[in-house]
């Protein structure tokens, strides 16, 4: 990961939300041949009291990726990965990835917030489909934005986009939604950071910009804004 | 104007003396304080007269104080119908009264009141229809004169949304009994919402007298208030209206501009009672009440509701009426109870002490009208000698007439999820039936009434929800015996004059005759009754005629009152204004990652199914010559189309090639690694559904396309196939994980080209229909080299996170071989002229592959495919219509318009399904569907573009354009 002023557009990798981010003022740094908002030029600590409030933060050029198949469970987890048998639960790994299990036959891969995990990578570069092995791997990192609600008001916001009940005593940690927010199918998965509340949520990244709009006029009540990853690292002490 | 009928503190609940506000209304300047509502202002200033009735334009004033009638409705700016006893004041507010010509005092429309004789019930269903064509005259008349307010084209937008809420338990009523029920519930651990359409929790305890010395509310209000407000398990949500009860406890609540959807476990029903109305003449003035009325003035906003008071009584709550009016100083003239041997309650009881003149089988049969009608001035008092019969009369001098004959509960919500209102003759009102699954009544609702009763069965509610909603809810607390439940209802509060004026309905107008002549009329049924004479369907739905109307017409027809039930209940509860209901819309759209270029490039987008993608690139002002020239450059040179809103499908799998065997009509089993093929998909019935092409990139692993708006659809149908199937494969839908892009035009290779080192792009290397995986400008691609414009061409599919710094590379290095992005209607010029169908466009529901000409992409060889029966069916019967490829020589012709018929002779045979001017050809050219007869080539067929107006075409063979396909396998 580099830093210094840096255009989004100079790179191959663009998030679909890049310009929504720079209009808000986001500092970027070059991560994952993209650019992602490392701030928006508040001081750390603000950035932080906003994220525990209720903010929004992309991570859609991160690593996720998704795998299907009858064996895609079996496999994955020979590799090493700590998947359960429960569905539509996420599953921490050791480096702080999660394998969410969207179906009996369906995993999704969601690296850490920094960045760090090399799952994805390591997993797609060790399938190939001459193996014969009937596991797949889907390019979700390409066809799913990944945004980041977090702070105490996120529960409360997602009641005005969604009707599946997000509260936190109602949704548990490592849970997943499937669902529809802002008419929109989403994967919705809580996953706090520290003591902050926080969701995960995957979708259509064609429909990214409309829901980034959605969810920034939903959480204008509730005094919600942009935080970049530097805050939300902070929040997830990594 | 201020005040002269403000009562000091503790009086007035609501209000902040501390907050004055000054509204206009009929823009006379009136003061009053925050918490006040229209009315109560308006009332603390001695005005009364607020609005005229929707028919005869009766002078009308407050009649509950609940927002539970039409009396009170009024027009603000860009509202009409507010109500104003619960719309709460604000400074500048600018209020008028509706339903009058010139001012309300003075309304010069009152002349139709006279002219009630000839406008009896179902009048209008009588008239205005003959001699033929009279409706054309009265109908702008009716029109002017009906519609309750105005609406305002320039009133301005509002911001509406919608919320999602969940509860264990949701209480809908935050009275005694709610309150209770939702402390029990909460106890019990439920997690609880307790909703009240008022802006203060109390219910009844915020107004009504229980003791004598009516100090009891305030002390339970107090209890329960702080104990509810203290409790971490109960949200309260107040000024909420629950409007709405639908299956599965699935509740719309309204509070301002934004509309709740709650689902409950248990919905515990705690709304309470609304009082009904005595009928008898004129018993619609301003200023005649209910007695719950004037206890709301007097406790909720501190407002004197007269200085002469008859009360009308029924039952102990009016004594409480009574006393409360006396502590306001008003000074009652009389209380003129309708029972011959009233209980003595402990309120009548303490007015018996007071030695006010109480009269017992006594009624008010009429009231007297002072100020043109518009004030009371006095009342006529009558012995009762019989059901709604009176004799005698004396008259005594009041500003106010308070009724309290009886209650009627506020059951209408249950009856949304089929919940049922029945008479009850022991009772004398409507008792609640059916409640919904999982609902619970509690309170005064259930026909309870004392203040003990009342708190027992708001206990049992909440431990009964508690219970059912999962929860230990501990013992049993003691259910209400019923006692003290009878006798708050008078059985025949009906006093018909002789002259008419006795209001059953107050919104419609409607008299005792009225619901008399419906029935003489032959309805005897109350939902005839009730459309006949629109009983209870004016915007108060009802809640103060049901009762006196059902009494009526039992009564009228001779049928028993037992089993007697009201007019089906519908939901709203209240009027829900158009913004609610619509609140914030959410219409999701999908740009491709290449979306802000196009923009940048002024391109003037359009919407193709869920995406939004470019038509044109310039000015709507230079539409033609703008796609003119993109075409021309994709036949000259080259042309680059965002073509990411394609679907994309991988199937991957040791059965994927089975899989497209079945799935579409073409074979795919042989279908080398390396090489594309065409795609056409059928449904059952044989109809042609989408199409696209498929790139086999190794013996398992298939990359389907799909058409823009048929991905989802054709996901679908292959997940639902291989659900039977269960063929060895995975099927992915990855669309929007792809961009692509479409670069075309004999210049192509040479872009491309200037982009790509690790694939030789030559002809003989990468000929027609193959397909490659490589690198484009650094980027991982897959080439295909196909093309639906007829040029050579390439189509390059990437990751979508890079989709936009491919569009960025191919349009820098295709700089100097002049490429021009074109639009969706260059290209639908450009594959015209190639003769290529569009699945929607140049077929429909219904058409199958022998219509389309494409019986060339069905395998015959192969044992099934989807439609493959069908299509068997459909060619062995004859054909009735076939597409065709026409011109129209004529240069002077317009261009057909899609759907403009086709003829033989007289008969329409088919139509135009494209159509458009080619450059290249010099001429119209064009798709259309004609009898088979007329499909050989150079036949005629007439195509008609208007009335009259017809064109002459000619069927010619396909393709239009470079007939050896020589351009695109170069």
């Amino acid at each position: 990961m580099t830093s210094g002023v840096l255009d989004p557009a100079e790179l191959p990798r663009r998030s679909p939300v890049y310009r929504e981010l720079k209009d808000a003022g986001a500092r970027f740094v070059e991560s994952y041949g993209g650019a992602v908002a490392e701030d928006f030029g508040k001081v750390s600590h603000d950035e932080v009291d906003i994220a525990k409030n209720l903010a929004i933060s992309d991570f859609s050029l991160l690593p996720h990726f998704g795998f299907k198949g009858r064996q895609a469970v079996d496999w994955l987890r020979l590799q090493g990965l700590h998947i359960g048998d429960q569905d539509n639960v996420a599953y921490r790994q050791s480096d702080g990835a999660l394998a969410a299990k969207l179906a009996p036959r369906e995993v999704l891969l969601i690296g850490d917030v920094a960045g760090r995990s090399d799952l994805c990578a390591r997993f797609v570069e060790n399938m190939s489909i001459d193996d014969e092995v009937e596991a797949f791997p889907v390019p979700r990192g390409d066809g799913y934005f990944w945004f980041l609600i977090s702070g105490k008001f996120a529960g409360a916001m997602f009641a005005k986009i969604c009707g599946v009940d997000l509260r936190p005593k109602y949704f548990g940690e490592l849970e997943i939604a499937q669902t529809s927010v802002a008419r929109m199918n989403v994967v919705v998965v809580r996953c706090d950071l520290g003591e902050t509340l926080a969701y995960q949520v995957l979708g259509d990244v064609a429909s990214a910009s409309y829901l980034w709009s959605c969810l920034l006029e939903a959480m204008a009540e509730f005094n919600g804004g942009l935080v970049g990853h530097s805050a939300i690292r902070e929040l997830a002490g990594l | 104007m201020t005040h002269g009928n403000r009562l000091p503190a503790p009086a007035g609940l609501l209000i902040d003396r501390e907050q004055p506000l000054t509204f206009r209304f009929e823009g006379q300047l009136v003061e009053g304080y925050a918490g006040d509502t229209i009315a109560s202002a308006l009332a603390s200033n001695d005005i009364w007269l607020l609005s005229r009735s929707f028919k005869y334009r009766r002078p009308r004033g407050a009649l509950t104080m609940a927002g539970q009638d039409a009396n009170t409705l009024v027009q603000l700016p860009g509202r009409p119908s507010v109500a104003a006893d619960l719309e709460p004041i604000s400074g500048g507010l600018d209020v008028y009264g509706q339903n009058y010509e010139g001012s309300l005092k003075r309304d010069r429309g009152i002349w139709i009141g006279w002219l009630h004789r000839f406008l009896p019930v179902g009048f209008y269903y009588k008239a205005f229809y003959k001699p033929r064509g009279a409706w054309k005259f009265w109908a702008p008349f009716i029109r002017a004169k009906a519609g309750l307010g105005r609406v305002s084209e320039d009133a301005p937008h509002g911001y509406y949304d919608k919320e999602y809420r969940f509860a264990d338990v949701a209480v809908v009523g935050g009275g005694p009994a709610g309150m209770n029920a939702a402390l029990f519930a909460a106890d019990a651990g439920a997690d609880v919402i307790l909703i009240d359409e008022n802006p203060q929790l109390g219910g009844a305890l915020n107004y009504a007298r229980f003791d004598s010395l009516g100090e009891i509310s305030g002390n339970e209000r107090e209890r329960l208030v702080n104990a509810v407000q203290s409790h971490d398990n109960i949200n309260v949500m107040l000024s909420t209206v629950a409007n709405g009860w639908f299956s599965d406890n699935f509740l719309s609540l309204i509070r301002g501009n934004r509309m709740f959807k709650l689902r409950a476990k248990e919905v515990v029903l705690a709304t309470g009672v609304m009082e009904q109305p005595a009928v008898f003449r004129n018993n619609d003035l301003p200023r005649i009440m209910m007695g719950s009325a004037a206890q709301r003035l007097i406790r909720l906003y501190g407002v004197r509701p007269g200085t002469q008071a008859i009360v009308l009584a029924a039952n102990d709550d009016a004594y409480g009426v009574a006393l409360d009016l006396a502590d306001a100083g008003v000074n009652i003239v009389a209380i003129a109870d309708l029972r011959e041997r009233p209980e003595m309650g402990l309120l009548a009881t303490a007015v018996k002490e007071k030695g006010w003149r109480v009269e017992t089988g006594c009624a008010v049969s009429e009231a007297i009208a002072g100020d043109g009608g518009r004030s009371l001035r006095g009342a006529v008092l009558s012995r009762i000698d019989g059901k709604g019969v009176t004799s005698g009369a004396e008259q005594l001098n009041c500003d106010l007439i308070c009724m309290s004959v009886g209650y009627a509960p506020v059951g209408q919500l249950p009856c949304h999820d089929g919940g049922q209102l029945r008479l009850d003759t022991a009772s004398s009102t409507f008792v609640l039936e059916n409640l919904p699954e999982h609902g619970h009544a509690a309170g005064s609702v259930t026909g309870t009434h004392s203040l003990d009763a009342v708190l027992a069965t708001g206990a049992h509610a909440g431990w009964r929800a508690a219970r059912a909603a999962g929860f230990n809810a501990g013992d049993e607390p003691t259910i209400h015996d019923g006692s003290g439940d009878d006798g708050h209802n008078h059985d025949w509060p009906l006093f018909p004059h002789a002259k008419g004026k006795d209001f059953v309905d107050y919104d419609e107008d409607l008299q005792v005759k009225d619901i008399l002549n419906a029935c003489a009329d032959g309805y005897e049924d109350i939902e005839l009754v009730k459309r006949y004479a629109t009983v209870g369907m004016g915007p108060s739905q009802g809640r103060h005629s049901a009762l006196n109307t059902v009494r009526l017409v039992t009564d009228a027809i001779g049928r028993s009152l037992d089993e007697a039930k009201p007019t089906t209940v519908r939901p709203p509860y209240t009027a829900e204004t158009f913004g609610v209901l619509a609140g914030r819309m959410f219409e999701p759209v999908r740009y491709t990652p290449m979306h802000h270029r196009h923009l940048e490039l002024g391109a003037q987008m359009m919407v193709a199914g869920p995406w939004m993608r470019p038509a044109y690139y310039g000015s709507p002002a230079e539409r033609v010559q703008v796609i003119r020239g993109e075409i021309a450059a994709v036949r000259s040179a080259v042309g680059v189309l965002d073509v990411s809103t394609l679907g994309g499908i991988e199937v991957r799998g040791p059965d994927a090639a089975e899989f497209l065997n079945r799935m579409y009509t073409f074979a795919y089993a042989r279908q080398p690694v390396g090489r594309s093929r065409y795609l056409m998909m059928c449904d059952e019935t044989g109809a042609i559904v989408d199409d696209g092409v498929t790139c086999r990139f190794h013996e398992r692993h298939f990359y389907v396309t799909t058409t823009s708006s048929g991905a989802s659809n054709v996901y679908r149908e292959m997940l639902w196939w291989n659900a039977q199937w269960r063929l060895a494969i995975d099927i992915s839908d990855v669309t929007n994980a792809y961009a692509a892009v479409s670069l075309a035009g004999p210049r192509s290779r040479e872009v491309l080209d200037q982009l790509t080192d690790d694939i030789d792009l030559s002809m003989e290397a990468f000929p027609y229909m193959d397909v490659r995986t490589g690198h484009v400008a650094g980027i991982p691609a897959r080439l295909l080299r196909i093309g639906f414009v007829g040029e050579l061409g390439f189509e390059i599919h990437v990751p979508s996170s890079h989709g936009e710094a491919l569009w960025d590379a191919l349009v820098s290095v295709g700089e100097e071989f002049g490429i021009r992005p074109f639009g969706l209607e260059a290209q639908r010029v450009l594959r015209l002229e190639k003769g290529h169908v569009i699945i929607g466009q140049d077929t429909d529901g219904l058409t199958y592959p022998a219509e389309a000409n494409m019986t060339w992409a069905i395998s015959r060889k192969k044992p099934f495919f989807v439609g493959g029966r069908a299509n068997q069916v459909h060619e062995s019967r004859t054909l009735m219509r076939k597409l065709v490829g026409f011109v129209i020589d004529d240069p002077n012709a317009p261009i057909p318009e899609e759907c403009h018929l086709t003829l033989r002779g007289n008969d329409i045979v088919g139509r135009v399904t494209s159509a458009a001017r080619s450059d290249a050809l010099a001429r119209i050219i064009g798709l259309a569907y004609v009898a088979p007869s007329q499909a050989k080539i150079g036949e005629t067929f007439p195509i008609k573009i208007e009335t009259n107006r017809f064109l002459e075409a000619k069927v010619v063979s396909l393709p239009f354009y470079d007939p050896d396909n020589k351009r695109q396998e170069i």
